[in-house]
């Protein structure tokens, strides 16, 4: 009785009685509505301090006074000039080259052990995964001096004086080709471990040899989750930011990364907000890229391997 | 060595007695060969600066070079832990482990929610769903180094319009970036901003593992979606979230870089903060005891998750 008396004078309400009526009846549609909301507001959150960056950059810098949400002018200007204050492409190079250097090495060492890990039985495999993992987890704060005293030349071992490595590439290579290595373990003992023994016996009767069978059969069959780990540790180590700080002068000249470049805007240009935030949407682009081509690789490598670690 | 040469003395070439002797390894010894460069590398970078790291802790300062003094045993410690060293860090210990852990829980918490809200969106089936997976998982690319800068460039009074409305509101102080608290928030958020993508994308791939069928038992057994919710999706992709909490948390126990590039270690001292102004100012002794006891701290978070992972190692076949 009641109910319809209700509906009655519902159904002479004005349209958001209308619409909450539906939405009542409809309770699909409310959460397609739900959906979109936070959707939308997620979109926000994230893109929203890129746009400032654009924003600011598009500014010209004496405009950037009592800035609202669009850009004061059009001045491109700025991507073009920057480069003359800072030497933003050879700070860029040199990230370039470390990642490149490091994924690399990273990939090549961590295939050898984790053919060993995910295919081979041997006493104490727990424990020194156990090394890894718990290597991988520690502050690099916790690493540092040592290191700084490594690089330097100041370690001695048997009369010989560690190589000055510091001003160079080198300093920052080998602490990430040591520290990243434990999650590209991690999955490709993973990937490594589900490819069927019958493929890798196969290849050896044929008179494969046991590297032949490492290089020519697991690793190519594993290809999604090389190329997992690869990317992680190419986007890591490009975006780190303690050790590329910390043990370099940051001289590009002498292999100072990205972190540096973007710095140097602050530090010298401190007002000069437009060129600030161009630099730093040009350092953003190159990983941005790898992402937009690689996300669907990184998602279906994570689901598949280091998930279920 | 005499006898290695003799037995390969045969061959035409020495990498083919190489190859040969590779082929007739022991799987044992075969399997530790291909482990040594890992640990090699390993051992340089991380397992002897830990050890070193800690002989030096039990060292004095002695202000000039790359050097430590003379034995003190557990001195630093005691001077570190009782806030003696506060004077020459830019805070005592203390303050910099309530600072760190106080951020840590709070930001690891922020963005355990938003990423699984995040995650839970991207699971769903609607047009544009490449794109928008795309911008949501871009945070988790930008270099720590330009999340700073953009967090900068947002909060500093003479560029961002929203420092002026929030301090009417009372919220922020008119410099928010030279005041410890409205840092810490700004911090905070910037970090959440940047690793819920990272939780989403971990999160994400343990939902894409979620078997579809249960979801299509659940619809005929007459399920809510709330009931799909709380009896599938959640137990199913709960251990996916343990994990991107665990890397997480141990990640933001190590926050550094966006401190010095939003606000500076003088105003937000996070433990890396203290380790690194020590280092700078040649206190390596003082410096190695607050590194050494940054990791301790570490180690205990690291510990929680020990537990849990010997138990996944029987999956994986190894012995614990």
């Amino acid at each position: 009785m009641t109910t319809a008396q209700n509906t009655e004078i519902e159904s002479e309400g004005g349209p958001f009685t209308r619409w909450v009526r539906n939405a009542i009846d409809n309770p699909g549609k409310v959460h397609r509505a739900m959906f979109y909301v936070a959707l939308v507001f997620f979109l926000f959150t994230t893109l929203f301090p890129i746009y400032w960056l654009v924003v600011l950059a598009l500014t010209p810098n004496n405009l950037i006074v009592d800035m609202g949400v669009v850009p004061h002018g059009f001045n491109l200007s700025v991507f073009a000039e920057l480069w003359e204050l800072v030497p933003l492409h050879l700070y860029m190079f040199n990230s370039f080259v470390i990642a490149t250097v490091t994924t690399v090495y990273v990939l090549l060492v961590s295939s050898l052990s984790g053919y060993a890990f995910g295919r081979l039985e041997f006493r104490g495999k727990g424990g020194l995964l156990l090394l890894l993992l718990i290597i991988s987890f520690f502050p690099p704060a916790a690493f540092l001096l040592p290191l700084f005293k490594l690089f330097t030349g100041n370690v001695v071992v048997f009369g010989l004086h560690s190589p000055n490595l510091f001003n160079s590439m080198g300093a920052i290579i080998i602490p990430f080709s040591g520290l990243f290595l434990p999650l590209s373990v991690f999955i490709l003992t993973t990937f490594y471990s589900q490819i069927p023994d019958g493929l890798e016996d196969a290849a050896r009767v044929e008179g494969t040899t046991r590297f032949g069978a490492l290089f020519r059969v697991i690793m190519p069959l594993s290809a999604p989750g090389l190329s997992t780990a690869g990317i992680l540790t190419f986007i890591a180590v490009y975006n780190e930011f303690f050790f590329s700080f910390l043990l370099s002068t940051g001289d590009p000249e002498n292999g100072a990364p990205l972190v540096w470049g973007i710095l140097a805007f602050q530090g010298q240009y401190a007002s000069m907000y437009n060129y600030m935030a161009a630099a730093s949407l040009i350092g953003i682009l190159p990983i941005a890229l790898l992402v937009v081509v690689a996300q669907e690789k990184i998602v279906s490598g994570l689901t598949a391997g280091a998930i279920k670690e | 060595m005499k006898a290695e040469n003799k037995r390969t003395g045969g061959l035409p070439r020495p990498d083919y007695a190489l190859a040969n002797k590779i082929e007739t390894l022991p799987e044992e010894l075969y399997a530790y060969l291909l482990v040594v460069p890992a640990f090699l590398m390993v051992g340089v970078v991380a397992l002897w600066p830990l050890l070193e790291t800690f002989s030096m802790s039990l060292h004095a300062d002695t202000l000039t070079g790359i050097t430590v003094g003379e034995f003190v045993g557990i001195e630093n410690y005691v001077a570190v832990l009782t806030g003696q060293r506060a004077v020459v860090l830019p805070s005592s210990l203390w303050y910099a482990v309530g600072l760190t852990v106080a951020f840590t829980a709070v930001s690891v918490s922020l963005e355990t929610i938003v990423g699984l809200a995040q995650a839970l969106i991207l699971d769903q089936e609607f047009r544009g769903r490449a794109w928008v997976r795309m911008a949501i998982i871009l945070p988790w690319a930008v270099p720590v180094v330009v999340q700073g800068m953009m967090f900068y460039l947002l909060f500093e009074p003479s560029v961002g319009f929203l420092v002026a409305p929030l301090q009417e509101l009372g919220l922020f102080s008119s410099t928010p970036l030279a005041n410890t608290q409205d840092s810490l928030i700004l911090i905070t958020l910037s970090d959440a901003w940047k690793t819920s993508a990272f939780m989403a994308l971990i999160i994400l791939a343990g939902l894409q593992s979620i078997d579809r069928s249960l979801y299509d038992v659940s619809r005929v057994a007459g399920a809510t979606a709330w009931q799909r919710f709380k009896f599938i999706t959640f137990p199913l992709v709960l251990p996916a979230v343990l994990v991107g909490m665990l890397f997480r948390t141990l990640g933001a126990l190590k926050v550094y870089g966006l401190i010095e590039v939003l606000s500076g270690c003088q105003t937000v001292p996070s433990m890396s903060c203290l380790v690194v102004s020590a280092f700078r100012s040649n206190r390596y002794g003082t410096g190695a005891t607050l590194a050494f006891f940054t990791a301790l701290i570490i180690s205990l978070f690291i510990l929680v998750y020990l537990v849990k992972f010997v138990d996944s190692l029987r999956d994986i076949g190894g012995d614990s």
